[in-house]
């Protein structure tokens, strides 16, 4: 691997010539800089969007909507057709066996499950 | 497949005028850079090379990659003196825009910049290749989000254009969890690279996903052969060669050798225990004759030295010498001679039985009362004895009837025989159920099985009220408990030792043993039914199973198509906005007119660009997907880019000329 860096050049030279202003000149060493950069949320807030006419396309208001399928549940373990939900853990499951699996599953992992389709509870 | 990064600095950044524009796609998971009008050499890398350094700003990460993109096509003079066209997603909010510009003319001191979208320039190229019509459908699926962009008169209509964050980063993202998820010990080894690279090798689009996932469910043939297998290197573990016939022989010897050893010592003792014991015979032998010519008056004080009482105690002592010495010598006891002996003579052995106490001395009252325990355990000795000898004949007997009865009619015989093995093994089945359940329904439970709806046996369940009663009992009325005898016993019901009533059980265990002995002896094809419960032992199994090839394994199924599904239902991951499928049916209705024409022009040519496109059977999918939102018969046709990774540069280069 180290071979294979060193023969592609990916280690860049501090000083490049093509450049007006170094990257060590612009966030010298040692310095904290603070958290200076906005959140997606903080720009979209800035952009104003709301100033603007509403039939003017702009990053919030091309978002897609939810969808008007019907939705098809998956069981959450194989990925076949779940016709049944679990109570106990939350977890949806295709038949008997994915069942005894959802049983036997440690909290952990059922939590990560559950996180796939962000239904995992969050604790704050 | 993947894509192939190309990064070898070039030489001829100083043959370009500075009127050149450089042109640069700048996607979310790969970075080109190029000249204009040029579609040979150009730069491209994975902009995810760079994640290291996601703690830092968005826009120090940019710099960073741009640093190495212009570095790569050569750059060496003071400043980059080209114009820059750099694409950007659709409606990039304006600070993205600005500071992107501000990286550029600042610290790159680019004359001007120019700004398009990535997912547009791929259309415009491969209309130029009649791949697309003026009036269409650009869809691309890119590594965070996805686009669709409605194309009227050769010009994008961004007001139709709708976005759905999803895209192939979380495609890998799911597959890695996924995978990770079932097996678990491999987490290590599935690195984000590593996931991206099987995503691109073996993912595809089912036409149907239900449809194809039940032919896993099912295990068909087909479904087998669409798994995928990724074998870790795994080493066998070394087998036990079975020992040489030296060696066999060599341990054997040591074997024999100590055996040897052992039995010569055993002999040794052996023989100086019985010489041992033959002293002590001639030694009281010799008393005794000794004793014969003593005046009976003269005996104590003659028996005084040698430490005996009396002349029985002398004889008593000499017949338990003569029997050790007996059994030392291996010769056979001769119990049954002595049991008629004593019958004979009870009388001689314990003559102070019979004799009532008041006429003993208090030394003969104890001499007497050791005679009657001695004489008590000998009866039961030989009535335990005697009983054995009975029960055995007992059985002999049965057994004798048994084998007549099989004689009479084997097959009947047989058969009443199985019955029974069944009834009784179902029965004693039936009792350790009863017994275990609940405190073993599952792993989930360590708690010990009461509570959370658990169900529990006929005994737990009768404790369980009663505590309750006696739990919400108090403050009812007066409290009477205790006046009665009868309450105390509720202590005794309440206790856990209360439900194991294993007086049956025992009995039909080994009856059930015996039937299944015989059964084994007479009927070849009988296999006793193993003791422990199934579901205990595949617990247990599992642990003591060496490893194997198969453990090392990650098995690529239903995963296959389960991952890139996610584009056409993201809500699959949480994400509730429409899938791909939809997102044509979105854009055509956000276009301003409702006009039909326009509309069956824009689907019968839908472009797919970007690097989900590669998936296969995408079109296929897409095509099915866009059908079912339309009216019926209404004309569809769905293309992929000529080339759905770079295509995007390769236009925004051609606009360039």
């Amino acid at each position: 691997m180290e071979a294979e860096v060193i023969e592609a050049e990916l280690v860049l030279p501090t000083y490049m010539s093509f450049k007006k202003i170094q990257m060590y000149e612009k966030y010298p060493k040692g310095q904290s800089r603070g958290r200076h950069w906005k959140h997606l949320k903080q720009i979209l807030q800035a952009e104003n969007y709301q100033n603007y006419p509403p039939d003017e396309p702009n990053y919030v208001n091309i978002e897609s909507p939810p969808s008007m399928h019907p939705c098809k549940r998956i069981c959450d373990i194989t990925g076949f057709e779940a016709p049944y939900y679990d109570p106990r853990t939350n977890l949806r499951y295709a038949n008997a066996e994915v069942f005894k699996l959802v049983r036997s599953l440690p909290n952990e992992y059922v939590q990560r499950y559950l996180a796939l389709r962000n239904a995992a509870v969050v604790l704050k | 497949m993947p894509f192939i990064s190309q990064i070898k600095r070039q030489t001829d950044y100083n043959l370009f005028p500075s009127s050149t524009p450089i042109v640069i796609d700048n996607g979310a998971s790969y970075f080109r850079i190029g000249w204009a009008g040029e579609t040979g050499t150009l730069v491209s890398f994975s902009a995810t090379l760079f994640r290291d350094l996601a703690t830092k700003p968005l826009f120090e990460i940019m710099e960073y990659i741009l640093d190495f993109g212009f570095d790569r096509i050569g750059a060496n003079g003071t400043e980059i003196d080209h114009p820059v066209l750099i694409t950007e997603c659709v409606c990039n909010p304006v600070h993205s825009r600005s500071k992107m510009a501000e990286l550029l003319f600042e610290t790159y001191g680019v004359p001007s910049v120019a700004f398009g979208v990535d997912a547009a320039f791929s259309y415009k190229y491969n209309q130029q290749y009649g791949i697309c019509n003026k009036d269409g459908l650009a869809i691309c699926p890119g590594f965070s989000t996805t686009h669709v962009i409605p194309f009227v008169e050769g010009e994008p209509v961004y007001r139709g254009s709708c976005r759905t964050n999803i895209g192939g980063y979380h495609i890998t993202d799911y597959l890695k969890q996924l995978l990770s998820l079932k097996h678990p010990q491999h987490m290590a080894r599935l690195t984000w690279e590593k996931v991206e690279d099987l995503k691109m090798e073996h993912c595809y689009i089912a036409t149907d996903y239900f449809l194809e996932a039940q032919l896993f469910q099912k295990g068909t043939k087909e479904a087998e052969d669409k798994t995928r297998c990724w074998q870790l290197p795994w080493v066998p573990p070394p087998t036990e060669e079975p020992p040489s016939e030296e060696e066999i022989a060599r341990k054997a010897a040591i074997k024999e050798r100590q055996g040897q050893r052992l039995r010569e010592m055993a002999e040794a003792k052996r023989s100086s225990r019985i010489n041992e014991l033959e002293n002590e015979l001639h030694g009281l032998e010799f008393l005794l004759q000794q004793l014969a010519q003593v005046e009976e008056n003269d005996i104590p004080a003659f028996l005084s030295d040698t430490g005996y009482v009396s002349r029985q105690e002398i004889e008593a002592s000499l017949a338990k010498v003569t029997q050790s010495l007996r059994k030392a010598k291996g010769e056979p006891k001769v119990e049954q001679a002595e049991i008629e002996k004593t019958d004979v003579s009870t009388n001689e052995k314990y003559p102070l039985i019979n004799i009532p106490d008041n006429m003993l001395s208090p030394e003969q009252l104890k001499e007497k009362r050791r005679q009657v325990f001695l004489k008590t355990t000998t009866e039961g000795r030989q009535r335990a004895k005697q009983k054995r000898v009975e029960e055995g004949l007992e059985q002999e007997r049965k057994n004798q009837q048994d084998e007549e009865r099989r004689l009479e009619n084997p097959e009947l015989y047989l058969e009443q025989m199985r019955a029974k093995y069944k009834e009784l093994s179902e029965k004693i089945d039936q009792r350790k159920r009863l017994k275990t359940n609940g405190s073993q329904t599952n792993g989930n439970n360590a708690s010990g099985g009461v509570g959370r709806g658990e169900r529990l046996n006929a005994a737990q369940r009768e404790r369980m009220r009663l505590l309750t009663t006696a739990a919400f009992d108090r403050g009812k009325g007066e409290d009477t408990f205790g006046a009665r005898d009868e309450d105390w016993q509720l202590y005794k019901l309440m206790s856990k030792d209360n439900d194991d009533d294993d007086d049956g059980a025992d009995a039909d265990e080994t009856e059930l043993a015996r039937i299944s002995a015989r059964l084994q002896d007479i009927d070849p094809t009988f296999v006793p039914k193993h003791e422990s419960a199934p579901s205990q032992s595949a617990a247990e199994i599992p642990r003591a199973r060496p490893l194997t090839k198969e453990d090392f394994q990650i098995v690529l199924g239903v995963e296959r198509f389960r991952c890139p599904e996610i584009l056409f239902r993201p809500n699959w991951i949480g994400i509730d906005q429409v899938g791909l499928d939809e997102m044509a049916g979105v854009s055509i209705r956000r276009l301003p007119s409702n006009d039909e024409d326009l509309e069956q022009r824009l689907t019968s040519s839908i472009l797919m660009t970007g690097g989900c496109c590669l998936f296969p059977g995408m079109s296929e999918r897409l095509e099915a997907g866009i059908r079912m939102i339309r009216p019926c018969g209404a004309p569809i046709k769905v293309v992929r880019a000529l080339d759905p990774v770079l295509d995007a540069w390769r236009g925004a280069s051609l606009y360039c000329c």
